[in-house]
């Protein structure tokens, strides 16, 4: 019977919102609030992990009390219990104080065999928190996880790493980082979305989590945003002239410089 | 959260957001292909069903999950959003398929259709369209005599939705089963399943629209049922199919509400994107009064289809407000299709580019299930105009 914890974050929908073209900051009323895609992939990884070992998933989320309808998201794909980490002192959390805030809340949920997040979040991108959340949990930190099974309380893990395949086995506690190629996430039944926003959750504030308030929010982070800048990506044209022959030892020049082909 | 789902439940958005995200994962990418191939995708149809989008409104204790109508017209909305061909799947399905049995049914039959059908195991069609009895049904000529405890029916149907498909499983077909004492003909609705003796369904091909969809032309000869195969009492097949209608129109208005939706969507970004003289035709203003146009229509078709399906949600008669919302949400999506297409120009006559299957698919809405000119009627009767 595994104890598996699944972080999840609520976002804004970056995908579909606007812009402000000066500053770069997210017009919040143009977005609505989504479960962070990479999240959904790491409920989706907990729950194959349980139906196939048995055991509980815990569902948690750290953000406002709307955030409790990202839960009410992931009790109708199928988690067990909801907790929702949230107080006024956390407001202002950059991802070190996040990844601190999380471990100290997973740290009173009791006894677990793994904590599944994912790998960055469409707001911020900074996909610091896992990392920094493995080890404030002292926990081996996984990623780029293609197939995975748990045997005689190990994880073993097959992993897409750049053009190979790794596997590995580590011991239990592990995180495991999930992200859109470690699944294909299930579709809530229309049944369980209607269920899902009465269920009750479990709430933690700041007295539940302990530590004091220097040590959260704009106090206690580190980060400072000096700035932020709009990227244009543009593509490049290039073309590869010559015989036939030349034109293909040319892609295959540019193929390994680039790491596509290595061989 | 969207504008449109101001005033509605967190069950109802939640509801909107999966489905919108299943249809444009599972199925839009498929669309085209499956339309341009005349294909019925029986995996997608699989897929829908696991998610339960079969037998939306119909109770737990038969395997539904119990949401009531406004969440049904928006699973429909969604689906249209993307592609017409599914969304009559899952409107005919529910409404045309499952309604009958659900709300007509006795409890054997309900209880040996129902939890299947939700399942998404089979598929239940409704025969009443016949070659030479569309707007006027009362011309049908199918009959179901009574012979040595079984019905034995004659009789042929055509246009029927999820009819002949592999996973078609029943069919609630409307006979006329004698003459009333008044000497107007006695119709019943007789449930026959798939694969009996002398039921032929034969898939229809060549259609201009809805061409991933499953449509059927029904051949009954001396095909032989039960006794107990009525659905109700017998004489009562006209009242129960008016009721499916009443029902069925919502869930065609949210395929033209979705529909007309996935349109503009589409124009829109087209327009954007599209320069011309130097700069988006969405800037024009002959171009952006279009769109403000569709926005507008859109929104009050939706506003209308909704307060139609709150109406019935709250046990209120809805029948006039049903077939104002059919009538106004397929007008609009054929509005809508029109000028999306005379946006995208040239490149909107390529099927390329998935506006010419809204501009296709469009054309069935205000045709089936009581064309725009029976609308007219049904609401021009109720305000009086008769009487």
């Amino acid at each position: 019977m595994l104890s598996i914890i699944v972080c999840i974050k609520q976002v804004p929908d970056t995908n579909r919102a606007s812009f402000d073209p000066r500053t770069g900051a997210i017009n919040r009323a143009s977005a609505e609030n989504i479960a962070n895609p990479d999240d959904l992939h790491a409920v989706e990884l907990a729950l194959k992990l349980r139906d196939a070992c048995g055991g509980r998933v815990t569902a948690i989320s750290m953000g406002p009390p709307r955030a409790a309808d990202t839960l009410a998201e992931a009790y109708a794909l199928g988690v067990d219990d909801c907790v929702l980490v949230s107080d006024p002192a956390f407001a202002g959390s950059d991802s070190l104080v996040t990844g601190k805030i999380l471990a100290r809340a997973i740290g009173k949920l009791g006894r677990f065999d793994v904590v599944v997040t994912g790998f960055e979040a469409i707001d911020g991108n900074t996909a610091h928190v896992s990392y920094q959340l493995s080890e404030f949990l002292g926990l081996p930190h996984i990623t780029q996880i293609h197939d995975l099974m748990i045997e005689d309380g190990h994880a073993v893990i097959e992993r897409l790493y750049g053009h190979e395949y790794q596997k590995i086995r580590v011991e239990l506690p592990v995180l495991l980082a999930a992200t859109r190629n470690t699944n294909r996430v299930r579709a809530p039944r229309l049944a369980d979305l209607k269920s899902c926003t009465g269920k009750d959750f479990t709430v933690m504030t700041m007295a539940d989590v302990g530590g004091s308030a220097d040590e959260y929010g704009t106090a206690g982070s580190p980060t400072v945003v000096i700035g932020t800048e709009v990227f244009a990506h543009s593509r490049g044209r290039e073309e590869i002239r010559g015989t036939t022959d030349e034109k293909v030892e040319g892609l295959m020049q540019r193929l390994k410089k680039h790491n596509i082909l290595r061989y | 959260m969207h504008d449109y789902d101001f005033g509605l439940s967190e069950e109802h958005r939640l509801l909107r957001q999966n489905i919108r995200e299943f249809a444009e994962k599972e199925i839009a990418p498929y669309a085209q292909d499956l339309d341009e191939n005349e294909t019925f995708s029986l995996d997608i149809v699989k897929k829908m069903a696991a998610m339960g989008l079969f037998g939306i409104v119909v109770s737990e204790e038969y395997g539904g999950p119990h949401m009531d109508y406004l969440a049904y017209c928006i699973a429909v909305e969604e689906i249209s959003r993307v592609d017409g061909s599914h969304g009559a799947t899952v409107a005919a399905a529910n409404s045309l398929g499952i309604g009958p049995i659900y709300y007509f049914g006795n409890e054997k039959q309900k209880k040996e259709w129902l939890p299947r059908l939700c399942k998404g195991e089979i598929l239940a069609s409704f025969g009443l369209t016949e070659p030479e009895a569309g707007s006027d049904a009362g011309a049908s000529k199918t009959n179901g005599k009574l012979d040595k405890g079984q019905w034995v029916i004659n009789g042929s149907k055509i246009f029927i939705t999820n009819s002949t498909s592999e996973m078609a499983g029943v069919c609630t077909v409307q006979c006329v089963t004698g003459t009333k004492p008044d000497g107007k003909k006695e119709v019943s609705c007789i449930l026959v399943p798939n694969g009996t003796k002398g039921f032929t369904a034969k898939k229809m091909h060549k259609k201009m629209m809805w061409r991933a969809s499953d449509t059927g032309e029904l051949y009954f000869d001396d095909c032989r049922v039960p006794e107990e195969n009525l659905l109700g009492k017998r004489g009562e097949g006209f009242h129960q199919m008016l009721s499916t209608l009443d029902n069925g129109r919502l869930a065609i208005a949210a395929m033209g509400l979705g529909g007309a939706q996935g349109a503009y969507e589409l124009a829109l970004k087209y327009s954007k994107e599209r320069r011309q003289f130097g700069q988006p035709i969405s800037t024009f203003q002959v171009n952006s009064f279009k769109l403000a146009d569709m926005a507008t229509e859109i929104e009050a078709a939706r506003n209308l289809l909704y307060k139609a399906c709150m109406m019935k949600d709250a046990g209120i008669p809805f029948g006039k407000q049903a077939a104002m919302a059919k009538l106004y949400c397929s007008e609009v999506m054929g509005r809508v299709v029109d000028e999306a297409v005379q946006l995208h120009g040239g490149y909107g006559l390529m099927k390329e580019y998935n506006i010419e299957r809204f501009y296709r698919d469009y054309k069935l809405l205000t045709i089936g299930e009581g064309t725009s000119e029976i609308q007219r009627i049904v609401i021009s009767r109720q305000i009086g105009c008769y009487s």
